[in-house]
């Protein structure tokens, strides 16, 4: 999304499927015209009397570019249908009005209308009625994170001495509007209270400061216990959906893994096993590294180990006595070496 | 004959032996010459990038510096490892302090990053290189009749700022892999789905829980098998799948490919030769 | 009836709501915030692209305070504000403001030198890590300190009535929470803040948010007190005209931070008719002028105030568009590109200049035991530096008062009627009714045509007309679809038909009576800007019979005043 760069080939196949499925933005724009109508089931709950939700379908005639939000608004206030859904700017700034569209997330305010929608609210939040989410939940886990900055240097006064690229790290996470649909997106949170993860959204408010060079807290165990961020599967789902475009798994996701291991690099065994095996073979046997990162708990499996050995899938004489590649010191010197940001 | 620098991973040498084993055969079929990097490391996955995010960029700088230097194409056969390719050559060659930054340290080996490789995974070069018009005269074996569901995983179709999808649920390039050899596709919620690969190790609730909705809703939808473009992928569907049974209280035996293999069948090759047979859920097909 | 006590309500949970509240805490006062929307996310507060820079700060020199103080007292609040406020603001902001916000971790956009980044001309803005951010930014700040501070707040609850006891003073508010459809009474033993804002949703395109009905105004008017300049209201002249709901997407027109590069705007036949940096380079954001110059082209026809005329970054080379890419998205949204395009832009309602009469020392209005913080006042127009000062005022002025030494009578009789009525509203749909959304869409569109920037006097006097027949036809059509009592729109809708019947009514009453033009205010029967007679407050007040009056109170100018007696109005640059 955005400005394509330039090795982009459109036919090529990496990105078959764009073109039949009218997928860029151009072609979504240009899907209707004036005088066409939009086909809208929209979600309806209303917890009073409603068990579950259920659709209504309605017809509205396109304006000129269109937005869903423009729909639904057609539908609440032009058809006077009092449908419940968020929203206050309708630019893109108060981030309310996200809902999912054809399964898809996104801020009704900013994306195109499409001839066919099925409109639903986010995912993984209380539904209060119709579209409406319930944000509480968000904002709570977003407080638990300490999401304001912990000075432990005295603040010397204005203008404070630090300079753009300093403030890069953070500044990603600044571009945030708190609409949550990285949080709907997450497939990680389908598990509910079977997980500790905080999703996605949270985690970007906790890098505004974590990664703010000013922030002297130590968050690790916010980050580690608290966020448990190592449950995120790095699907790049949040990505997908993030109206604003921030790169969540690249600038928060994993320098918050950074800072975590960076902290406490002994509490992190699997991280620290990973860089152990590398550094010494060039390469990921799984199970030296399974047996690294759990320890005795790997061995007490042994149902699944045996099955996976008889398949060959895990080899205990590749795991002990298996030898690292051919130049291995030319990686060694890359892990002792290489230090810092590049 | 076309060349390419080749670059199994780490997963396709140990766990999935037979993703490297099958890849092999197949591409002496398809008459490609392939020419791997002993020395090439692990690309990182997801724990070094995380962790030393500029040690990442190296490792991955000095495999696609090895493949320039033979002015070879690198193909891949796992998600992962072309995206962390792909994310390093966007850095590197939108970067230029730090592609000198790297350069500088690779130079002791003899080798430069120059930007100008092209990355590219087996799925991409059977449409990109080989084409759908000889592609489809290669098979000898009509795959026709089995019903396949394809399971793309993450790191072939997002992030958008590599793969361009508002959504992702609209890539089709294994659908089209499948047609042409003969399957018939099937349509099921979990195509683009993350398996829960990543944090299997530490924890394995994610993919045993989420993954196991996928094969069964894929297995609901019809299909006979399913076919991954990823090892790591692979590696959860098909090595967790009874513990996925428990979770979703049915009996799944849906077989994995993985894509070569695919293709092999429908090259004619014998399912020995693809080592078919080291798979957790034993490969029964219908053809 | 649900029943609360409080020490302070504050109406509105904008920049100034929080501050006030965040003060009041400190100082040992229980707030309660009471916020229509939810608090960092509705309003005008987040709609702030920069933040302006008052006095020296910064390393700002003499000739660039005076500059922003000159658009502030002139271009801004047309000399419709008090002089002494304006130095003792500028003042404050400069000591604590800034320093507070970099404090508490705001990133003042620097470049990789550590310089501040501020935007071209003498008057300065810097932003809050990117221009067009900055507002987000701070309410993302303030929603956390206030949940960080245990400050109780109720959202998405309307007040609909200032509870006075028999001697007039505010003791409380009776209020709808929408989510659940409670009402509340809510005793505040020291008084209730106003912090409701500048912005409205009154006319059909408006910068307004969602939820705006002149709720603040109404309330306010209703319970006695004064109200001013109600007729200065700002417009927007660049913004998208579609899709509708872009109503809100600003092509700016002012210089792009760090650059020189200003929008031009475009009448129908493609002439170029403004540019800031040639028709009002001394301006920091010029829109009356833009304002002006497109009322021109509407006398000639080549133009409308609702479109035909378009705005666009073309002549701007790309290499300077590329650090605004965030504002620039909207136009690759729709599939244009800025650097090529030009985009058929409208005017709309923006900013009340005037608002509720306040002591701008001390927060005060003419009715006991309430207060204002913020542009809702008609002492200064939005900006979020003097919003705050406002807050930390209204804050002080209450630490300052002794508390009501006992709970006030007369009041529950007046909340039960209040709850009587709210509740009364929540009825069904009539044969032959009328939803209320359809009502204050009726409200908008007459506002729009009738109360344009281009003001009639035929056209106001029809609007006042059409307002009695909308009050005393339509209203008694009202009716809903849906009685639900979870996030019933409609009922709130039906609420806010009042409100805005209320605060149009008034606006239009002070457009008529104001006898001249200025700023962003514009009749064709008084087309001059009148220095000697008008340069004063027009004050509108419910007389004691239910009635309305009018009082003007010239403004007094100690140390700028302007240097013409009367001009015409298209001839002043600001």
């Amino acid at each position: 999304m955005g400005k394509i760069g330039h090795d982009f080939d459109p036919l090529s196949s990496r990105y078959l499927g764009r073109i039949e499925a009218h997928d860029s933005n151009e072609d979504r724009l240009n899907q209707l015209k004036v005088g066409d109508f939009v086909t809208a089931q929209i979600s309806r709950f209303d917890p009073a009397v409603d068990t579950k939700p259920y659709f209504e379908t309605y017809r509205v005639p396109y304006v000129k570019w269109m937005r869903v939000l423009d729909v639904l608004i057609y539908v609440s206030e032009t058809l006077g249908i009092e449908y419940a859904h968020r929203w206050y700017c309708g630019v893109k700034k108060c981030g309310t009005c996200a809902v999912r569209v054809n399964g898809r997330e996104m801020l009704s305010c900013w994306e195109p209308a499409l001839p066919d929608m099925v409109i639903e609210p986010l995912r993984h939040l209380p539904l209060v009625r119709d579209l409406i989410v319930d944000r509480e939940p968000y904002e709570r886990r977003v407080m638990e994170l300490k999401p304001l900055l912990v000075r432990t240097k005295p603040y010397l006064g204005l203008p404070e001495p630090i300079t753009d690229r300093e403030m890069r790290a953070a500044s990603y996470a600044m571009d945030c509007i708190n609409c949550m649909a990285c949080f709907s997106a997450c497939p990680v949170l389908d598990l509910g209270d079977q997980t500790d993860f905080s999703g996605p959204a949270p985690l970007v408010q906790l890098a505004q400061v974590a990664l703010d060079r000013r922030d002297g807290m130590d968050r690790s165990v916010l980050i580690k216990n608290t966020a448990s961020i190592f449950e995120c599967v790095s699907c790049y789902r949040c990505e997908e959906v993030c109206p604003v475009e921030i790169p969540i798994v690249s600038r928060v996701i994993e320098p918050l893994k950074a800072l975590a291991f960076a902290t406490k690099p002994a509490e992190n065994k699997h991280q620290s096993a990973f860089l152990d095996i590398v550094n010494s073979r060039g390469r990921i046997d799984p199970s030296a590294l399974i047996l690294k990162t759990q320890g005795l708990r790997a061995v007490l499996n042994p149902a699944r180990a045996i099955r996976l050995w008889i398949k060959g899938k895990i080899s205990p004489v590749q795991t002990f006595f298996g030898s690292a590649v051919p130049g291995i010191e030319y990686v060694r010197r890359l892990f002792s070496d290489v230090k810092g940001a590049l | 004959m076309m060349k390419f620098a080749y670059y199994p991973g780490c997963s396709a040498q140990s766990t999935c032996k037979e993703l490297n084993a099958s890849l092999r055969v197949v591409a002496d079929k398809l008459g490609l010459e392939l020419t791997e990097y002993a020395s090439a490391s692990c690309t990182g996955s997801r724990e070094i990038r995380a962790v030393r995010p500029e040690l990442f960029l190296a490792l991955n700088a000095r495999i696609i510096a090895m493949a320039e230097r033979d002015n070879l194409p690198l193909m891949t056969v796992c998600n992962t490892c072309t995206l962390n390719f792909l994310d390093t050559k966007k850095r590197l060659d939108e970067d230029p302090e730090a592609r000198d930054r790297v350069n500088e340290i690779l130079k002791s080996e003899g080798l430069r990053y120059q930007g100008k490789c092209r990355i590219t995974h087996f799925l991409w070069m059977l449409l990109d290189d080989i084409g759908p018009k000889k592609l489809k005269e290669m098979v000898v074996r009509s795959l026709k009749g089995m019903k396949l569901a394809a399971f793309y995983g993450c790191h072939i179709v997002r992030p958008p700022a590599h793969f361009h999808f508002f959504d992702s649920r609209n890539a089709r390039s294994i659908e089209v892999i499948n047609e042409i050899l003969g399957c018939e596709s099937i349509d099921y919620s979990g195509r683009t789905e993350c398996c829960g690969f990543h944090t299997a190790a530490d924890n394995e609730k994610v993919a045993i829980k989420l993954t196991g909705r996928h094969i069964k809703s894929a297995k609901d939808g019809g299909a006979q098998a399913i076919v991954t473009p990823c090892p790591l992928c692979h590696t959860v569907l098909d090595g967790f799948q009874k513990e996925m049974e428990r979770e979703v209280k049915q009996k799944l035996n849906v077989p994995i490919l993985h894509l070569p293999q695919l293709v092999g069948l429908a090259l004619g090759l014998a399912p020995e030769t693809l080592h078919l047979n080291r798979h957790m859920v034993p490969v029964k097909l219908p053809v | 009836m649900k029943t609360r006590v409080t020490d302070i309500i504050i109406v509105g949970g904008g920049a100034a709501g929080t501050y006030t509240a965040l003060c009041l805490k400190k100082a040992g006062i229980e707030p309660l915030i009471l916020a229509k929307g939810l608090i960092g996310k509705s309003g005008a507060s987040i709609f702030a692209g920069n933040l302006n820079l008052h006095g020296h700060v910064f390393g700002g020199n003499d000739e660039e305070a005076a500059a922003m103080r000159d658009y502030i007292v002139r271009w801004y609040n047309h000399y419709l504000i008090d002089q002494d406020y304006v130095l003792k603001g500028e003042r404050w902001t400069e000591e604590v403001y800034y320093p507070e916000l970099e404090e508490a971790g705001l990133y003042f956009r620097r470049d990789d030198q550590g310089k501040i980044v501020t935007s071209y001309g003498l008057a300065r803005g810097a932003a809050l890590k990117q221009q067009g951010q900055s507002g987000i930014l701070l309410m993302d700040l303030r929603r956390k300190q206030v949940r960080q501070s245990g400050i109780e707040t109720l959202q998405e609850t309307a007040v609909t009535k200032l509870v006075q006891n028999d001697r007039g003073e505010v003791v409380g508010v009776v209020a709808l929470h929408c989510p659940t459809g409670d009402i509340y009474f809510i005793r505040a033993r020291r008084g209730v803040v106003i912090a409701t804002g500048p912005a409205d949703r009154l006319a059909s395109r408006a910068t307004g948010t969602r939820e705006q009905s002149g709720d603040g105004l109404a309330l306010t008017y209703r319970a006695g007190g004064e109200l001013l300049n109600l007729e200065i209201q700002w417009w927007h002249a660049s913004d998208f005209k579609w899709p509708p709901c872009w109503q809100r997407m600003h092509v700016y027109p002012n210089p792009l931070v760090g650059t020189k590069e200003t929008a031009r705007m475009y009448n129908s036949d493609g002439e170029q008719f403004f540019d800031q940096s040639t028709d009002a380079p001394n301006s920091y954001a010029p829109y009356p002028t833009q304002l002006k110059r497109l009322a021109e082209q509407v006398a000639n026809g080549k133009a409308d105030l609702n479109g035909r005329y378009f705005t666009g970054y073309d002549h701007i080379e790309p290499e300077a568009l590329r650090n605004y890419a965030r504002q620039l998205k909207a136009f690759e949204k729709v599939g244009l590109q800025a650097e090529t395009a030009r985009v058929e832009t409208a005017t709309t309602w923006h900013y009340r200049q005037g608002g509720i009469n306040t002591n701008p020392h001390t927060m005060e209005t003419n009715v006991a035991g309430l207060y204002v913080a913020g542009p809702v006042g008609g002492h200064n127009n939005g900006s979020l530096g003097y919003t705050t000062y406002d807050a930390y005022l209204c804050a002080e002025t209450i630490k300052n008062k002794a508390e009501m030494t006992a709970l006030p009578n007369g009041s529950d009789f007046v909340a039960e009627a209040e709850r009587a009525r709210v509740t009364g509203l929540l009825r069904m749909l009539p044969l032959n009714g009328v939803s209320p959304i359809s009502v204050k869409t009726k409200i908008r569109d007459l506002m729009y045509d009738k109360m344009g920037f281009i003001k009639t006097k035929q056209g106001m006097e029809s609007a006042l007309e059409e307002i009695g027949r909308i009050r005393e036809e339509d209203t008694l059509r009202m009716g809903l679809n849906n009685l639900s009592l979870n996030e019933n729109f409609g009922w709130l809708d039906a609420l806010d038909v009042y409100n805005m019947l209320d605060t149009c009514e008034v606006t239009i009453r002070s457009a008529l009576n104001r006898k001249e033009s200025r700023g962003p205010f514009y009749r064709t029967d008084y087309p001059d800007v009148d220095n000697e007679n008008w340069l004063a407050k027009n004050i509108i007040f419910k007389h004691r019979n239910g009635g309305f009056e009018f009082r003007t109170e010239p403004y007094k100018l100690p140390y700028y005043r302007p240097d013409f007696k009367r001009e015409k109005y298209l001839d002043v640059l600001w």
